[in-house]
């Protein structure tokens, strides 16, 4: 404990240089900035930044892209409550209650909170984060490829089962889709070349940064660009910074969202937007004043924005110790350690301890900067939001095509970026989500591989797969999240459930 | 469809990828959004399962590498093979989930909808422009004139052609046109000379 507590204090001073806190500033601004432009997300924003962070060394680079992330998914709420159009799909459940809270000339306060929320969640996040990693990381060390393969099929599925819109089926589809393109390419096993039809282009198999920079970019763009109206923004002149006594009051939700938000963010690929439905799911059950959420509740704004911040922290937790993703933008932030020469796994306590509490570090001081950043630039970033989306939207589009490009300096990737991101595009007007694919592309290997060696290490005999007790357990959860999405399983149960108690049990 | 039974203060729509359907668009397809839906769900089902198909066909043909006497379990089709079949599987789920929707016609006269109205017509245009300058544009010009363009088009369609109370031409193409030539030039002097990248 207390040497974490020294690795913790490494952590921050090593961050305490001009240029670290210049990186800082200028990362968490940029952040809020996407976060708040609807059609620019987190996932992209950080997918953009790995290109220009190339150049820098490993733990500044990582660093200005951790205050990217926590800034875009803070930046959101502020649109969420102007606009009613949430910056990023994580704001989407503060909304409900932000925007109603503006037009009642509260926006001011709305905004305020939502600040100090952001704050708190990613607090309660880095708290856990701190406690559960090095843990999580002693039982990791055992795993083998049993293990893996099953933790693999496992980000995918429950991905896939809690991402989708309305139908379970289509986040298996988009979770297939994006394992089977992580097949194209050399395999690791043998270096055979998988579905490459005589392209050399292929046999590296598809980059994740330019297929995010598509799914998450150009997709995007075109869902912004259909919209034929644009909403107003609302005016707020009332106090921005909250009070303490409003702050202190709502403690409760405050600390049952951060853990709610943490601990959606550790199951991997579900993120920050279902961390925020969550929490305002459980605060809205528990509240006195439940009638109140979705009308302008200080407590349902307070409990989204507390649980999608604090599932940043959370989604750090399983990329840092098992290099599996929590989140969409997770996925890039790996790939990016792994430009960097930084392996994120079980390993990377062993190897490299000081790092995961320089990642602790930065996300402390990417807190700060919102708090000082959120409060203090209001009418800028009001200004900022007013930007037409006919002006904006090329602009990025000229960054989408340059970022893909820039990191390996090829068109080949333009063109994954263009197929991406129109495949992408149809998808997501089917509703198919997007997190499953992200989290097929960066699992694929992985499951591909353990499948294999395990299979070659227990020389064909498939029981190691179920009999050893670490994978015992996920399988069943594989299985179970695979049947509970089989609509007459899932009555039956429910009608099970209300047999016992005599009322439905709220799923949570 | 397969509506969860959901605590009722959970989102309409659930969450993920994309912003939630936010200010209705006035045209016909967002009516009963399920509709046009189902119909797309049957297409799409159907190219899954024959993708899902194919991709099994191809991971049985790939070599089983006899000849360095690897483990026959670990043949690189393997995965491939598994995945193409989970893959038709879940197409022919959606597909006959679609079939046994009763169909009125009006399934089918939302989905062509879907595809002639406004905002349609919308994304059509920004793709068409999108594509263009990535696989024409640039490569052909020197990158600063391709984006530049590029911008300058953009703008102009979508301030001009869509717009419901266009400004002045003069003020649009001026601004545009001023937008354009800094975004280009901005953008190629900072990754040539900032991040050393040979642009197309």
């Amino acid at each position: 404990m207390l040497e974490g507590l020294a690795l913790l204090g490494d952590g921050l001073a090593h961050f305490m240089t001009l240029g670290s806190l210049f990186n800082v500033l200028w990362a968490t601004l940029l952040g809020i900035v996407i976060g708040l432009l609807p059609g620019l997300t987190a996932t992209m924003g950080v997918a953009l930044l790995v290109t220009l962070t190339y150049p820098m060394a490993p733990d500044q680079a990582i660093l200005s892209l951790m205050c990217l992330y926590v800034g875009a998914i803070y930046g959101g709420s502020r649109t969420a409550i102007l606009l009613a159009i949430p910056g990023t799909p994580a704001s989407a459940a503060t909304t409900l209650d932000g925007h109603p809270l503006a037009l009642s000339g509260k926006g001011g306060l709305a905004m305020g909170l939502a600040t100090t929320s952001s704050a708190l969640g990613t607090m309660v996040g880095i708290l856990c984060l701190v406690l559960l990693a090095p843990l999580l990381t002693e039982v990791a060390l055992n795993f083998g490829s049993y293990e893996f393969f099953w933790l693999a099929l496992f980000g995918v599925v429950i991905s896939g089962r809690l991402t989708a819109f309305d139908d379970p089926v289509k986040g298996y589809v988009a979770g297939i889709l994006g394992l089977l393109v992580a097949m194209i390419g050399m395999e690791g096993l043998h270096g055979f070349r998988r579905f490459t039809f005589g392209m050399p282009a292929l046999g590296g198999g598809i980059d994740l940064i330019p297929a995010m920079v598509g799914a998450f970019g150009l997709a995007e763009i075109l869902v912004v660009m259909k919209r034929k109206v644009a909403g107003r923004v609302v005016d707020a002149s009332d106090r921005v910074v909250p009070r303490i006594r409003d702050v202190w009051r709502y403690r409760r939700t405050t600390v049952r969202s951060g853990v709610i938000g943490t601990f959606v963010g550790i199951v991997p690929g579900v993120g920050e937007d279902i961390g925020a439905w969550g929490s305002y799911a459980a605060a809205k059950r528990k509240s006195a004043e439940a009638d109140r959420f979705g009308k302008g509740s200080l407590e349902g704004l307070i409990a989204a924005e507390t649980g999608n911040s604090a599932a940043i922290p959370g989604s750090m937790i399983p990329t840092l110790t098992l290099a599996l993703p929590g989140s969409a933008a997770a996925a890039v932030l790996i790939a990016a350690m792994y430009i960097h020469g930084i392996r994120p796994g079980p390993m990377l306590l062993v190897e490299n301890a000081p790092f995961l509490y320089q990642v602790v570090a930065m996300l402390l001081l990417a807190t700060l900067a919102i708090l000082v950043l959120g409060l203090m630039l209001t009418r800028v970033l009001l200004r900022v939001m007013t930007i037409p989306r006919e002006r904006l939207m090329p602009v990025v589009y000229v960054l989408c095509v340059v970022g893909s490009f820039a990191i390996a300096q090829r068109m080949f990737d333009i063109y994954v970026m263009l197929a991406f991101g129109i495949i992408g595009f149809f998808l997501r007007e089917m509703r198919y989500p997007m997190a499953p694919l992200v989290m097929g592309i960066i699992l694929g290997t992985l499951l591909d591989v353990n499948l294999r060696r395990g299979l070659a290490l227990s020389n064909g005999d498939l029981t190691p797969f179920f009999t050893r007790p670490v994978s015992a357990v996920i399988c069943g959860l594989v299985v179970l999240s695979i049947l509970f999405s089989i609509p007459v399983i899932q009555r039956f149960v429910t009608r099970l459930f209300i047999k016992d108690r005599g009322a439905p049990t709220g799923g949570g | 469809m397969s509506r969860e039974t959901q605590d009722p203060s959970a989102p309409p729509s659930g969450a993920g990828g994309a912003v939630p359907d936010l200010p209705p668009d006035d045209g016909p397809e967002t009516g009963d959004d399920g509709a046009h839906l189902v119909r797309a769900d049957l297409l799409t089902g159907l190219i899954l399962l024959v993708l899902g198909i194919a991709v099994v066909w191809m991971s049985w043909e790939m070599p089983r590498l006899e000849a360095r006497r690897i483990h026959p379990a670990t043949v690189p089709g393997l995965v491939p093979g598994l995945l193409g079949i989970a893959l038709a599987i879940c197409g022919m789920i959606l597909a006959a989930r679609s079939v046994r929707v009763a169909d009125d016609g009006a399934g089918w006269r939302r989905f062509g909808a879907a595809f002639l109205s406004t905002s349609a017509a919308r994304v059509v245009v920004a793709m068409v422009l999108a594509l263009g300058y990535a696989l024409v544009l640039v490569g052909r010009l020197p990158f600063w004139a391709a984006s530049a363009v590029f911008v300058l088009v953009f703008i102009l369609v979508f301030e001009r052609v869509f717009s419901a109370s266009p400004h002045p031409l003069w003020r649009t193409v001026l601004t545009a046109g001023l937008q354009a030539v800094i975004v280009g030039v901005a953008v190629s002097v900072v990754f040539e000379a900032g991040f050393l990248v040979r642009l197309p």
